[in-house]
């Protein structure tokens, strides 16, 4: 599936332009977003930094696009999610990639991080669990 | 309880509510019930927050944000003299689908807080529901306690003391 049809799927969700992000590399199972920064996301009105939940919700709403791309009412079913947090994410684009470790005929395992200026320093990992059926 | 507590409480709940900017703020949360004990927090029902079209079913993510959210309330209430919190980690399962219009209400609590870490549980259901959860999660968060409390601190930027 090409980036483009991708991104013209994830502008369907609401939620998704709340978020405002745009998917930059998609693979066969894997899956890259960029977030563009807005007041809404911060969590901490002092510090402007993001709220944990934005970069829980970037990170899921990536892993489920590496699951399944060509999503048609809804994006993938997700079940559940673990996130550490790693470093404040502060004002400025917000990364994430997801790459599937397993896709059954049922369940889908994806890990996730998420990251600002250098990859090698990541604000966020994540495990998630999707259901297929 | 004793006034002064209650106060306190009320206050934090105040100060909480008339956050100007911010995911809280865009969320709507509204304070039901505060004590020791827990938080009782309402989101209103928003569109913007759905995943399909129709506009009918939440997305599950921001489940994960109110009890984010809600935790870090929990934990100003419970805990004295914390001057700075951070998420270590989160844990979500999502037990329904997030289908309704009404509104989301959440309770979340504190089980546990040493000098360093603290440790909560929430639950979420819909507005009539209590019966049907739709997501649970923990978490535990890293504190910093100083001189001055968050509390403290947030009274101050208010120009209340």
């Amino acid at each position: 599936m090409n980036l483009q049809a991708v991104n013209a799927n994830v502008s369907g969700v609401p939620f998704f332009r709340f978020l405002s992000f745009e998917i930059r590399e998609i693979g066969e199972l894997h899956a890259q977003a960029e977030m563009t920064f807005a007041m809404r996301h911060i969590g901490n009105p002092v510090m402007e930094y993001y709220h944990g939940g934005i970069i829980a919700s970037l990170m899921e709403a990536t892993c489920a696009i590496a699951v399944r791309p060509d999503f048609s009412e809804f994006p993938a079913k997700p079940i559940n999610l673990t996130v550490d947090y790693l470093r404040p994410a502060v004002k400025g684009p917000l990364f994430a990639h997801a790459l599937v470790t397993r896709k059954g005929k049922r369940i889908a395992s994806v890990s996730a991080n998420a990251w600002q200026t250098d990859r090698e320093k990541p604000v966020a990992e994540g495990l998630y669990h999707f259901l297929l059926v | 309880m004793p006034d002064i507590e209650k106060t306190k409480m009320e206050q934090i709940a105040q100060i909480w509510n008339a956050r100007r900017s911010g995911l809280i703020t865009e969320m709507a949360l509204k304070i039901e019930e505060v004590s020791k004990e827990g938080v009782l927090v309402r989101m209103p029902f928003n569109p913007d927050f759905c995943v399909d079209r129709n506009q009918t079913l939440l997305h599950g993510s921001i489940l994960t944000a109110l009890l984010d959210s809600v935790f870090g309330l929990a934990n100003l209430i419970a805990i004295e003299g914390i001057s700075a919190m951070a998420t270590l980690d989160l844990r979500v399962d999502y037990l329904r689908a997030a289908q309704s219009r009404a509104d989301v209400i959440v309770r979340a609590h504190c089980f546990r807080a040493t000098r360093h870490i603290c440790f909560n549980s929430g639950s979420i259901w819909f507005d009539q529901h209590e019966d049907e959860e739709i997501a649970r999660g923990t978490a535990s968060f890293a504190l910093t306690r100083g001189e001055i409390g968050l509390y403290d601190a947030l009274l101050k930027e208010e120009g209340r003391t």
